[in-house]
């Protein structure tokens, strides 16, 4: 028996970003992972530290780009709290529906570089990029960004939206459904990716809830724990929507917790279209150079990313924050990946990693 | 660390985040832990010495705490107690110091002392 280094990274095509595996395998089997990273880190907590709090707003978005609108949330929340800011009840509908939106649109990339890396090659990527363009599209028409958006203020939104939006995102959510529903035709009969994905990188309950992780991959693993549900922000009390778990905590389930999230948040749009009024107020305060002065409390919001539960705490000084610390869903994700590789094909190592959904800018800082 | 344990035994299964503040005077320390059966939240502090600051390490009572506890003593020059010294987490090619102190300060010249 003879162990034997592969070195995996610092670029592989199915990371966002750049990491650095190091792997100990014995013959096919590993036998041990350590991840290395910190290849992004660009200090974006103290750099934030140094700067107002509406400037600090594009910092926040750069962070996880497939999911941009998801941290700017979480960071213009975290300010709205410290201000005793309330946000206006027709933004808060918008707000759900274009974190809905988002999310969706961040499963569909996930999912399409998942099943391509897994044997479903590039039917299911382009399928997939295919209806995130539909979206990407529609939130361009809502703030004048494909990819990143800016478009929160302080209680509300930087613009209004346009008038036929509401059609729009009915139209959007039916050609969605039709579309999503239409995809475990590829993947579910389809023998080689449930070859590669199901009973590989198990995480049992008990280990998921010992090691942190969140999100997609705490539910896999049979936990019903979603910061939409447990804590409900905005107007998602009102919402009715089920949290999707797995059973066996592995590749497979993880994908299927993910697929029946597109599906709720679909729903969650359509119920949150309903009722968001006609008419009102969405715009919130402009930006200032000079910031409002916040009041000297700890300031902790949470929210559910795509990739888990993001977490801000924060210590709010007059103009900009004196600490500022962010729970990266991502980051703790990783850090369960050497327990769920152990003992694997080194081929599964992909199957693995792909099933974390991990995205590098989060997660180093 | 005996209020952790005490606090898991209570039900507190899950560990959010670990993460520290510097108040010039003192250093923070602050736990956040979740019941997942209750879904009640908790934040715990510890208050530090600003010289040669050090804690006990918290991985005998959430798992979770190592890639934490790595990330803080790494910013904040904070030493933990009780487990092995590991590479640096975030900075493993050119370590700076405690970065996230508020004394830390950083000029054009110092590009020169890591790259």
């Amino acid at each position: 028996m003879t162990i034997m280094d592969i070195n995996v990274g610092t670029v592989h095509p199915s990371t966002h970003g750049v990491l650095r595996l190091l792997v100990d395998v014995d013959g096919d089997t590993i036998k041990k992972v350590e991840p290395h990273i910190g290849f992004l880190h660009r200090g974006v907590e103290k750099l934030m530290e140094t700067r107002m709090y509406m400037q600090n707003q594009s910092y926040t978005e750069k962070l996880d780009y497939v999911a941009p609108l998801c941290w700017d949330d979480l960071y213009v929340s975290a300010v709205e709290q410290a201000l005793g800011i309330a946000v206006k009840e027709r933004a808060q509908y918008l707000r759900v529906i274009l974190l809905e939106f988002q999310r969706v649109a961040s499963h569909l990339l996930w999912l399409g570089t998942f099943a391509n890396d897994n044997g479903q090659f590039f039917t299911m990527y382009m399928w997939a990029f295919r209806e995130r363009a539909k979206i990407l599209k529609l939130m361009q028409d809502v703030s004048g960004g494909r990819m990143f958006y800016l478009n929160l203020r302080l209680g509300g939104f930087k613009s209004n939206i346009p008038e036929d939006f509401r059609r729009r995102a009915y139209e959007l959510t039916d050609y969605l459904e039709e579309k999503i529903l239409g995809y475990p035709d590829l993947l579910d009969e389809n023998p080689v990716f449930m070859e590669r994905t199901k009973g590989v990188g198990i995480l049992t309950q008990s280990s998921a809830i010992g090691h942190g992780v969140s999100g997609p991959v705490l539910r896999a693993s049979g936990v019903e724990e979603d910061t939409r549900k447990t804590s409900p922000y905005y107007v998602y009390g009102k919402m009715k929507f089920v949290v999707p778990t797995g059973f066996h905590g592995d590749a497979f389930d993880r994908y299927r917790v993910r697929y029946e999230e597109m599906l709720q948040s679909i729903r969650v749009i359509r119920q949150a279209l309903d009722g968001m009024p006609e008419t009102g107020d969405l715009l919130g305060l402009p930006i200032k150079l000079i910031g409002p002065v916040a009041k000297p409390d700890t300031v902790i919001v949470q929210r559910e990313l795509p990739r888990g539960e993001g977490l801000i705490y924060m210590i709010p000084d007059k103009q900009k924050p004196y600490r500022i610390s962010l729970r990266s869903p991502a980051f703790i994700n990783l850090a369960a990946l050497p327990e769920m590789a152990e003992g694997q094909k080194f081929a599964d190592l992909f199957p693995i990693l792909g099933s974390l959904d991990i995205i590098l800018g989060e997660l180093d800082r | 660390m005996k209020t952790l344990k005490e606090r898991k035994s209570a039900g507190y299964d899950y560990l959010k985040k670990i993460t520290a503040v510097d108040y010039a005077t003192h250093l923070e320390v602050v736990y956040i832990i979740y019941n997942t059966t209750t879904h009640a939240q908790e934040v715990v502090k510890a208050k530090l010495p600003a010289e040669r600051p050090s804690i006990d390490t918290a991985i005998g009572v959430y798992r979770a705490a190592d890639w934490y506890e790595r990330e803080m003593s790494e910013m904040f020059g904070i030493r933990i107690k009780g487990r092995a010294a590991k590479r640096l987490l975030l900075e493993e090619w050119n370590g700076v110091g405690a970065p996230l102190k508020k004394d830390f300060t950083w000029g054009k010249e110092d590009y020169d002392k890591v790259l």
